[in-house]
């Protein structure tokens, strides 16, 4: 896999786009007008990948959501992106009776069963539209990447296939069946797209292994059809030169509850968890002015600004897993290295005024206007690296307000300090008793953290104590009540999960250096300095891939699609380690795991993780999910 | 990698219509299927369509024209050993450098003809978005094609420039040889007259290559302008729209002051009343006091 996913998916689309050609390199080629057409997955497929200047370069006027009112114009083609659901091709057969466009290219996120497909073709000849639908396409997008190594499966529905969904006590037969299949469906488009038959390892005994046996029957599947399989020909060709097949590992999210809820301190995980982030889009609320408002005057209006935050943006690439002290020095850095190119373009301007009264000044006249051309093509650059530095500078204040109002970094060291269990220097009750500490919710986390890693749970009395006062600082119970049954449940069923020794120590000397010249001012919070450590998630990944032998990892079971006959053994046939690997989290993730394994990644050369999820939460947002499940 | 089920779609079509047949509904497709694809096709030239797409070939034209005589234009005939059947004389160049630039300035009119005509038609919100973009479109179009030009032409100048710095001692020979017959003029003022034909064909020359150096400059000088201007332009729009702003504002704060004036009066006026009022009262409180007593 010589491409990354993401790299992949944008390919397939811009081929739909230039109607399923392949995209020629001439930059002057006549422009071709077309519209864009999608529902709401497909806008979800499309926006963290294509801005709509890229789109307005490919030729596409308009791009227009499926339900929404829309005029009739008559001489251009349009492109359809949409999933094939009742709905969908309902509105399809309308927009083809009354003959908005003049030529129809449908393409369906994932495959569309025969009878919708005649169901089209019926309105189409009801319409004497037939010879304007010209193509029709499986496109097999069914997912969303979010990085190039990072994808979730989708953003609409997730209620639908979220940890909530898949762990609540009254689930049905059928509700699982159905949950199930949509988390299969997006992982054969995803291993479609990306052109390879992985070797799927995958826990025994829950939801992970559900989706393995399903995903495993459905790849067997394709492949035996010899005639429309989706993983001959063309995918084999591009780019293909890796002999070896990845490692698809799937994992539940019951192996670890704690990792979601742990506070962060990286730059890109901190954002997740504190600022209003998704589909790689942050929107930071900035209130005007802090001076106190005169008595009477209306209050200041807070307006939201959203930013993209994309591959493009050399900065955020480069420090996204950093830890967030790094990010505030290395914001400091670009703001001077872009003040001294200003500069520079300011110097030319002088320079200018005082050759204008020198005679025979044509020598230096061609110096200056080579200077002048340089300095005038390097203005775009400059202007949006200032427009980035503007970015990374308001965003990262905001987390820093949110970090010093609620103490977050006291929360992570604790937090840290219990998952590795390292000695307390606090009391919990302390912390949690702290009026000015946080909010109720990190206090909840805290404490749920507590809850999970201890090796034996609190007593009675010790519970009780701190139930109150959880209760006076306002906290919800609920998720507690869920926990305890989840911690009985895996007790029962296997060891506790440990997360690895880690250390984290305070970096006294570089929080000198740093308060001197920086902009950010963090005073009264400590500059703590990660130390490298693995979470469940990793270590499992990596006894998978090197093939150690561990209790943990021993008895999951191995499923090889391309095998001709379906073993239910789970000795693996391949003793070799493995250089790539699909991590998959059944219930949900987050960046922390993601970071983890991007680390993790980096350590050793030549292997390359990928990492997905079914859904992608943040703390806030699993604490609901646990609260009501622990209301049932 | 996606799959391409346009045959499946066919087959379901023809399903589709033989189930139908079978079930005997009347089909007037069969009859209007030509029709349809008839119908299908853009009809009437003048539609915005036609004309924009006319546009794209004129332009699409000359660019197959630059990029054909690209290779002529540049070669520069500096080597003797290329045919001279592909050499290019300068005034060809110049007639391909004027036509060039009429045609790109028809281009830019017609465009903007139609973004006028746009905007008078009374079309629905969608219709307009989509037409303004692919205006964009196609000037963006236009303006690759003119960078292509100017790229040509840039390169050109600079050539010129360069094959002028070679001194033109070559004439010098020349005119000495060509200058051994004599006529009635004496050896002296010959040798005179030749060193100021020396002395001007020299000042000549150079000030030849100065004005060669000086159009290259302007040439470059012309094309930053040309980025100055457009960011000019933007300028413009905004500070448009600061103006306005700004003379809200002015409006707002003259209306503010005349209010405060207004409260102010009438902060006094009632100040008046309630003295007034006072006054009264006790002088009423005295009368009575003195009518009773």
């Amino acid at each position: 896999m010589a491409a990354s996913v993401r790299e992949k998916q944008t390919a397939a689309l811009k081929r739909m786009l230039n109607f399923n050609a392949p995209p020629l390199k001439n930059t002057t080629a006549e422009p071709v007008w077309k519209l864009l057409i999608y529902d709401r997955f497909g806008q979800d497929i499309i926006s963290p990948l294509l801005s709509v200047k890229e789109l307005r370069d490919m030729g596409i006027t308009l791009h227009l959501l499926l339900h929404s009112d829309r005029d009739p114009i008559p001489d251009v083609p349009a492109i359809y992106f949409v999933m094939p659901t009742e709905e969908n091709i309902d509105r399809i057969c309308q927009d083809l009776r009354n003959q908005l466009y003049e030529s129809y290219y449908l393409n369906f996120i994932s495959a569309i069963s025969r009878s919708k497909l005649e169901d089209i073709a019926s309105a189409a000849l009801a319409a004497n539209a037939v010879n304007l639908v010209t193509k029709v396409f499986d496109q097999y997008l069914n997912f969303i990447t979010l990085e190039d190594d990072m994808f979730i499966l989708c953003n609409q529905n997730k209620e639908h296939i979220s940890y909530h969904a898949i762990n609540k006590p009254d689930i049905m037969d059928t509700d699982m069946d159905g949950i199930m299949d949509t988390i299969v469906d997006s992982l054969f488009c995803f291993f479609v797209t990306l052109g390879a038959v992985p070797i799927i390892r995958c826990p025994r005994g829950n939801a992970a292994e559900m989706v393995a046996v399903k995903l495993d029957k459905k790849l067997r599947e394709n492949l035996r059809d010899a005639r429309n399989s989706l993983f001959t020909g063309d995918t084999m060709g591009t780019g293909q030169f890796s002999f070896q097949r990845p490692l698809f590992v799937l994992a539940d999210r019951n192996l670890d509850l704690a990792t979601p809820l742990h506070h962060t301190w990286t730059y890109q995980a901190l954002i997740h968890d504190v600022l209003d982030f998704h589909l790689n889009r942050v929107s930071v609320e900035e209130s005007q002015g802090s001076e106190a408002s005169p008595a009477g005057a209306r209050p200041k209006k807070k307006n939201k600004k959203s930013y993209d935050l994309t591959a493009a943006d050399k900065f955020w690439q480069k420090h996204k897993g950093s830890p967030f002290p790094e990010v505030a020095e290395a914001v400091q850095e670009e703001l001077d290295t872009y003040r001294a190119q200003e500069d520079e373009v300011k110097r030319l301007k002088s320079i200018m005024g005082l050759e204008g009264e020198d005679d025979g000044a044509i020598s230096m006249l061609s110096d200056n206007t080579a200077k002048l051309t340089s300095a005038v093509s390097s203005l775009p650059e400059l202007l949006e690296k200032k427009r980035l530095i503007d970015l990374h500078t308001n965003v990262a204040t905001a987390v820093l307000d949110h970090i010093k109002s609620r103490k977050l970094d006291v929360y992570f060291e604790y937090e840290e300090k219990l998952m590795s269990k390292s000695t307390l220097d606090k009391s919990l009750l302390d912390i949690i008793s702290d009026p000015d500490a946080g909010t109720a919710e990190d206090k909840m986390r805290l404490f749920l953290i507590y809850y999970i890693t201890s090796q034996q749970p609190p007593s009675e009395a010790d519970l009780e104590q701190y139930k109150r006062a959880l209760v006076d600082a306002g906290c919800d119970l609920s998720p507690l009540n869920y926990i305890k049954q989840w911690k009985a449940f895996t007790k029962m069923a296997a060891t506790p999960a440990n997360y690895g020794s880690s250390g984290v120590k305070p970096m006294g000397l570089f929080s000198r250096v740093m308060n001197t010249g920086s902009q950010f001012v963090m005073e009264g919070v400590k500059n703590l300095v990660l130390k490298q450590h693995n979470l469940p998630v990793t270590r499992i990944l990596d006894n998978l891939m090197e093939m150690k032998s561990n209790p943990e990892t021993d008895d999951y079971r191995y499923f090889d699609p391309k095998m001709l006959r379906g073993s239910e053994s789970s000795i693996p046939r391949n003793k070799n380690p493995f250089q790539e690997a699909i991590v998959f989290v059944v219930g949900g993730g987050n960046y922390i795991e993601y970071q983890n394994l991007v680390d993790y990644t980096k350590a050793r050369q030549g292997k390359r993780v990928l990492y997905g999820c079914s859904e992608l939460f943040n703390a806030a947002q699993f604490m609901k999910q646990l609260s009501q499940l622990g209301q049932k | 990698m996606a799959a391409d089920i346009t045959l499946l779609f066919k087959a379901s079509v023809k399903t589709v219509k033989t189930r139908n047949k079978a079930l005997g509904l009347i089909d007037s497709s069969i009859r209007d299927e030509t029709g349809g694809a008839k119908r299908a096709r853009p009809r009437d030239r003048d539609s915005f369509g036609g004309r924009a797409r006319e546009v794209i070939s004129n332009i699409s034209k000359l660019k197959d024209f630059l990029l054909q005589h690209r290779k002529d234009y540049v070669n520069a005939g500096g080597s003797v050993m290329c045919s001279d059947v592909s050499r290019m004389t300068d005034s060809e160049r110049d007639q391909i450098d004027q036509d060039a630039q009429i045609f790109m300035r028809t281009c830019a009119d017609a465009i903007g003809q139609l973004r006028s005509d746009m905007g008078k038609q009374v079309v629905s919100a969608q219709v307009k978005n989509h037409r303004a973009a692919v205006l964009d479109l196609i000037e963006a179009y236009l303006k690759g094609v003119c960078k292509l030009y100017s790229e040509q032409r840039a390169v050109r100048v600079k050539r010129c420039v360069c094959v002028a710095d070679k001194p033109v001692s070559d004439s010098n020979v020349d005119l000495w040889e060509d200058n051994r017959v004599e006529d009635d003029l004496s050896p002296e003022e010959i040798q005179m007259f030749e060193q100021e034909n020396q002395r001007l064909v020299g000042e000549m020359n150079s000030l030849l290559d100065e004005v060669r150096h000086i159009e290259g400059k302007v040439v470059e000088i012309s094309r930053l302008q040309e980025i100055f201007s457009e960011k000019v332009l933007q300028q413009e729009t905004e500070i448009d729209s600061i103006h306005q702003l700004v003379v809200g504002a002015t409006e707002n704060v003259k209306e503010g002051n005349e209010d405060i004036r207004e409260a102010i009066k009438n902060n006094a006026g009632f100040r008046v009343w309630i003295l007034f009022f006072l006054v009264m009262c006790s002088f009423s409180l005295l009368f009575l006091d003195w009518y009773d007593g």
